[in-house]
């Protein structure tokens, strides 16, 4: 048995995996080798960049500076990553995510990554859930390798609110982990959301969980109450990407050693400290994160 | 024109009252934390200092979230001064300071005359921190009528307060948001500012119109980015028409021909924040665009750029000829 601390949440838990540093953060250029538009609006871009390609942990992102003049970089996941190639799964829902999608192949990109901490994972032999909305699918393709080589049992559980937004389930597939389809409207697989399918599944070790705040929000919820030990990947929107800024906090629980731990100020009540998603996280525990309405 | 150097090369220095800075590129506060971050992917060593993010007396938790929005040219912001407060960082964030590899501006904020000044003393005398910037000017804390940088009066009071505590240099960090910054720019050097940083973000908003609210928590927010740079510019142009004490010229730099802007409108250094999260290399490529343009005038000393486009400038030309430096050189 060893310690797990690389993801700063795990540090006081057993982990089966032996420390492993991740690889440091670097400023680096890397091509766009393709790019697919996947209907009604994602998109699936290709980049060649070795280090990367080698380096990239679960639930770590890249942080891109495209050309036309954005002040922030777009901060994105990386979603597979194989030899030299990794792929970014996204929206085109604002300028940068325009930006990249219409990027021409050949061109190159700016980017600082590998950035954010990683899933920890549970012991060989156990069962694991993944659970993921819509574009939340993004990390789990890199787990799932993961949790595959480390013959962990795993099931995927994927929701959109209907078919044409389950994104991405191709690619996961090719883990052989099974996948279950979850729809809002109910025009695929089974008509609710993860969670309440998640609630008739059989109680694993580890879940994990990647999507919309009501979607984390509800997972946290049943993972806590049934005692299940639970990780989740959070969104912000990221000024610096680098954690110098503080623009991306989430409220954690006091004494979790990704918050602050800040001291309280004279007369100040609260039970959370902040904690930056861009650098402390993304990745959180269920039961460090606080809800705040 | 000074030609100080003898060997041949540029002297890019600059001085801040007794602080001398390797050169005139400044990481603006806010966007360099406390100097560690930037370090693993950039040469923070070719900054003439960083600025550390405003230290208050006692922690402050900051605004809640949404922090930061997107903005036509720029970047709207309102963290809320989050921070641990004086004595959680001199007991765990100071000493890491001497592993910052170049010079440090530590920058206080307070609601207080006293709180500035306790929390400037506190600073003075740690590890490579070489002068104190107040932020006297930060729009983003909910604090209306009370900003000291919007009076000559309470500015006067909190620079005097901090020069009877410390022996560093003070740069009093002006707010774009006033009638007319001549006079509190001349309060400042009064009561005894050894600089001026030239300007703070500037008070914006944006609302959601789907939900009818302001996007940001905090409603208001600073807007910092190229959007704000001719104000700065101008800003730096009519204070430098009003004080002696060199400027720090601050606002929506990106590239090198913005910091000459600055430096022309009578600027002695140039502050760069926002754009150090799109490019960490910002500031090698400002260093070297000022270089090439001092050896396009034939210039050896940094500080004869300084006012070049201002013809009612008030201070010296020559900002790097400082006695102190005029006598390392010699």
């Amino acid at each position: 048995m060893t310690i797990d601390t690389r993801s700063k949440g795990m540090s006081k838990r057993r982990e089966t995996r032996e420390w492993m540093p991740t690889a440091p953060p670097q400023l680096q250029t890397a091509t766009i080798v393709s790019r697919e538009f996947r209907p009604p609006g994602f998109w699936c871009v290709g980049l060649r960049e070795p280090e990367i390609a080698k380096n990239i942990r679960p639930a770590q992102y890249v942080a891109i500076d495209l050309p036309g003049g954005f002040m922030m970089r777009l901060p994105l996941g990386v979603f597979t990553a194989d030899g030299e190639h990794f792929t970014l799964i996204f929206q085109e829902w604002g300028d940068r995510t325009t930006r990249l999608a219409h990027m021409a192949i050949g061109e190159t990109v700016s980017f600082i990554g590998p950035l954010g901490n990683e899933f920890a994972l549970p012991r060989a032999g156990s069962n694991a859930i993944i659970v993921a909305g819509g574009l939340g699918i993004s990390p789990f393709w890199l787990l799932a390798r993961e949790l595959h080589a480390a013959n962990v049992n795993t099931t995927i559980v994927l929701g959109a609110r209907s078919k044409a937004y389950i994104v991405g389930a191709r690619e996961l597939g090719t883990h052989g982990f099974h996948i279950e389809i979850c729809t809002d409207d109910g025009s695929d697989g089974f008509h609710g959301t993860v969670v309440d399918r998640v609630r008739t599944m059989r109680r694993a070790a580890i879940m994990y969980g990647c999507g919309p705040p009501g979607m984390l929000r509800a997972l946290c919820a049943f993972a806590n109450s049934e005692g299940v030990r639970c990780q989740i990947s959070m969104e912000e929107t990221f000024g610096c990407s680098m954690g110098t800024c503080w623009g991306c906090v989430v409220a954690v629980r006091r004494g979790s050693t990704q918050g602050t731990s800040y001291p309280k100020a004279p007369g100040e009540q609260r039970d959370f400290d902040f904690a930056r998603v861009c650098a402390d996280g993304t990745v959180f525990d269920a039961m460090d994160v606080v809800w705040r309405d | 024109m000074a030609r100080l150097a003898t060997d041949g090369t540029n002297d890019m220095r600059i001085a801040i009252g007794s602080a001398v800075l390797r050169n005139p590129v400044i990481a603006a506060s806010g966007c360099y934390n406390r100097g560690a971050e930037y370090g693993r992917i950039t040469d923070v060593s070719r900054y003439g200092a960083i600025t550390l993010k405003s230290i208050t007396r006692n922690p402050r938790l900051g605004n809640d979230m949404p922090r930061i929005a997107a903005a036509p040219g720029g970047m709207l912001n309102a963290i809320g001064l989050q921070g641990p407060g004086i004595e959680h960082f001199l007991a765990h964030d100071a000493p890491k300071l001497a592993d910052v590899p170049t010079a440090v501006i530590a920058s206080v904020a307070g609601f207080t005359v006293e709180e500035f000044a306790d929390v400037a003393a506190a600073m003075d005398g740690l590890p490579n921190v070489v002068a104190i910037e107040l932020d006297v000017s930060c729009p983003n804390v909910d604090r209306e009528g009370q900003c000291f940088a919007a009076d000559t009066q309470s500015i006067a009071a909190v620079v005097r307060a901090v020069k009877l505590r410390v022996k560093l240099p003070v740069i009093a960090k002006l707010m774009p948001n006033v009638a007319d910054l001549k006079p509190i720019a001349r309060a400042a050097q009064e009561a005894g500012a050894d600089a001026l940083c030239v300007i703070n973000a500037v008070r914006g908003m944006e609302i959601d119109v789907m939900r009818a609210r302001p996007i940001l928590a905090n409603s208001t927010g600073g807007l910092t980015g190229p959007a704000i740079r001719p104000i700065a510019v101008h800003a730096v142009w009519e204070v430098a028409q009003a004080v002696t004490i060199p400027i720090i010229g601050t606002g929506g730099i990106e590239k090198g021909r913005d910091a000459l802007e600055f430096l022309f409108a009578g600027a002695t250094a140039v502050g760069i924040g926002t754009a150090n999260f799109r490019d960490p290399r910002v500031h090698i490529h400002v260093l070297e665009a000022i270089e090439a343009e001092m050896k396009r005038r034939t210039l050896t000393s940094v500080g004869a750029l300084t006012g070049l486009a201002n013809p009612d400038f008030a201070g010296q030309k020559v900002a790097a000829a400082s006695s102190l430096i005029r006598d390392e050189i010699r």
